[in-house]
């Protein structure tokens, strides 16, 4: 390897051998990647350093923030768990859960797959490299606030928005510093096209920076307290356009980036159709932002706008299936690699859970449904369709997939790769399933009448019906948690692996 | 027809606004369904289906397939 680096060397002097001379432990833990592209004779050397700290931090992200999950959950099975502390009660706990996976591990994973895909497909290094690592500390230090606020009940008490408004200032500073350098690495790129997945990437930050300002616009009291500028139904109104945009262009946009790079690159297959993969983009772009309103039926809202989000959420089920099947469809002549390619499993059982997702979501918009799903947890289920089944098995493929590209190695275990696969699939199904019962459960309780016109079941009997869901919910969560320490343990091993043989190969190097 | 009338005379600036860009936004849709579906334009799509699968030495010089 050695030999072959040092002909690189000479056909371009850019290269050096930075992994070999540095002495910080953890930073040689963490780099080496580079090497990879140095021994393929290419010009290009790129930034992967920043890609390799960002998915480690994913994949301890994926492991806090369900942890946290399983904890919100048994507290709703289990209530004693509380212990009358207020800064673990559900309330407090339950939003530094969604921020956690959401924006800790959902970011980074974003973040790492983003920086990644645009200087591969692009042929060039980051723009600045010393950005995507203000990007990186940036994004950390958020998240480090988070944990340290949440707790302390601090929050401007709008979902998947609570942090404060300096906090909020942070996130746009970070975002767009995210933002900027991949748009400008997109700009410098040596190809002409560029690649449909860096669209979804640039299409997400775009949309979350429109969004995440206009929603978090607030007049500051203090560093604790600020008020929305938005009251009553324009508020509601404001907070669901921006949640449901969250889903569509962070949450489903920035994770199809990911799996029309990934499933491709994993499978060997090219894209299946290039054009739906276009007008799936598109669609997903003019469509998504007519849906927040449909969380909203039987509101104060004019009642016309939850026709336009009910009737726009089932138009999106065209493009959805449309780009779901594109995906599956890309494996059309290798499906036998699902036997043995476990990292394949991952990323084609996110594209079903994906097309599951986006069905039961348009069918809960429409009125006389969300009639009885409202409020229930049978939204919870859909939440976690699309959150365990579709971005978290999109991103633990792509996770395996780079580990192996960055740190030129096989995985320390396939085994476990395949172990993780199948835990994760049994616990979120486990947890799916329990919240589509209780849910639907639910709702018919909260609705049925006696032959007086008086409700049948008082809200506490619903509560109590729910229990044994709340078990079922937790042990699912618990499940697909034991998963990720898989993960954690198996991608550390593999660094360390890899960490033991450069360090094996750099000995004579040094000399 | 009740249900579909409006007061245009009421409709004020950001109003406006709305309907503009909600139209705009609606006709750029059609266009790009008429350009994704075009035959013509089948091969240029099509030819960058494999992108992701090119490695470093399927590139010449100018950063394009070869």
């Amino acid at each position: 390897m050695i030999a072959r680096l040092q002909k690189a060397v000479i056909r371009d002097g850019r290269f050096t051998l930075t992994f070999s001379v540095d002495n910080h432990r953890f930073f040689n833990l963490l780099s080496g990647g580079d090497t990879v592209e140095a021994t393929k004779a290419t010009p290009v050397k790129y930034d992967m350093d920043v890609v390799r700290w960002f998915t480690i931090a994913a994949v301890i992200y994926a492991v806090v923030g369900t942890l946290i999950g399983v904890y919100v959950a048994s507290e709703l099975a289990w209530p004693f768990l509380n212990f009358d502390i207020p800064e673990i009660t559900f309330g407090r706990l339950r939003p530094l859960h969604t921020n956690a996976v959401i924006f800790a591990f959902g970011g980074c994973v974003l973040m790492a797959t983003g920086y990644y895909i645009v200087q591969r497909t692009g042929q060039t290094k980051l723009w600045s490299n010393k950005l995507a690592w203000f990007n990186f500390w940036g994004w950390n230090l958020i998240i480090v606030l988070a944990v340290i606020t949440l707790p302390l009940g601090l929050s401007e008490g709008k979902e998947y928005a609570e942090l404060p408004w300096w906090v909020d200032i942070m996130i746009a500073v970070v975002w767009l510093s995210f933002g900027l350098n991949h748009i400008m690495t997109t700009a410098i790129r040596k190809t002409s096209h560029i690649y449909v997945s860096n669209w979804f990437t640039m299409g997400m930050i775009v949309m979350i920076t429109y969004l995440h300002v206009v929603n978090s616009l607030a007049i500051p009291v203090d560093m604790a307290t600020s008020y929305s500028i938005y009251s009553g139904v324009q508020d509601a109104m404001i907070q669901w356009w921006w949640g449901h945009n969250a889903v569509g262009f962070y949450l489903t946009g920035g994770f199809l980036g990911i799996m029309y790079y990934f499933i491709p690159k994993q499978s060997g297959r090219p894209v299946f159709s290039y054009r739906l993969s276009v007008l799936h983009f598109w669609t997903l772009t003019f469509g998504y932002v007519w849906l927040g309103a449909h969380h909203l039926q039987y509101t104060a809202l004019p009642d016309w706008t939850g026709s336009l989000g009910a009737a726009v959420s089932l138009a999106m089920i065209i493009p959805s299936w449309g780009g779901a099947m594109n995906g599956m469809m890309t494996l059309s002549g290798a499906w036998d690699k699902l036997r043995t390619d476990y990292i394949l499993r991952f990323l084609v059982t996110a594209m079903a859970f994906y097309a599951m997702s986006t069905f039961d979501g348009p069918v809960m918009a429409i009125k006389t449904v969300n009639a009885l799903s409202h409020y229930t947890d049978w939204t919870v289920g859909h939440v976690h369709a699309g959150a365990l089944g579709w971005m978290s098995m999109i991103s633990f493929g792509a996770i395996y997939h780079m580990v192996k590209k960055l740190w030129n190695t096989e995985m320390y275990s396939e085994k476990l790769v395949n172990v993780h696969f199948w835990i994760a699939l049994v616990g979120a199904v486990t947890y799916i399933v329990a919240m589509w019962v209780s849910g639907i459960m639910q709702g018919l309780m909260w609705r049925d009448y006696d032959e007086f016109g008086t409700l049948t079941y008082t809200f506490v009997e619903s509560v109590s019906a729910m229990h044994p869901y709340y078990v079922m919910r937790a042990v699912g969560g618990a499940i697909f948690n034991l998963g990720t320490w898989i993960m954690l343990f198996n991608v550390v091993m593999t660094v360390r692996q890899a960490s033991a043989v450069r360090g094996v190969n750099a000995v004579p190097a040094k000399a | 027809m009740e249900y579909f009338h409006t007061d245009w005379a009421a409709l004020t600036n950001n109003d406006w606004q709305g309907v503009i860009f909600t139209v705009a936004a609606f006709v750029a849709m059609i266009v790009v369904y008429v350009m994704v579906f075009n035959p013509k334009n089948k091969d240029a799509f099509e030819s960058q289906c494999d992108m992701a699968l090119r490695e470093e030495s399927e590139y010449n010089k100018s950063g394009d397939k070869k």
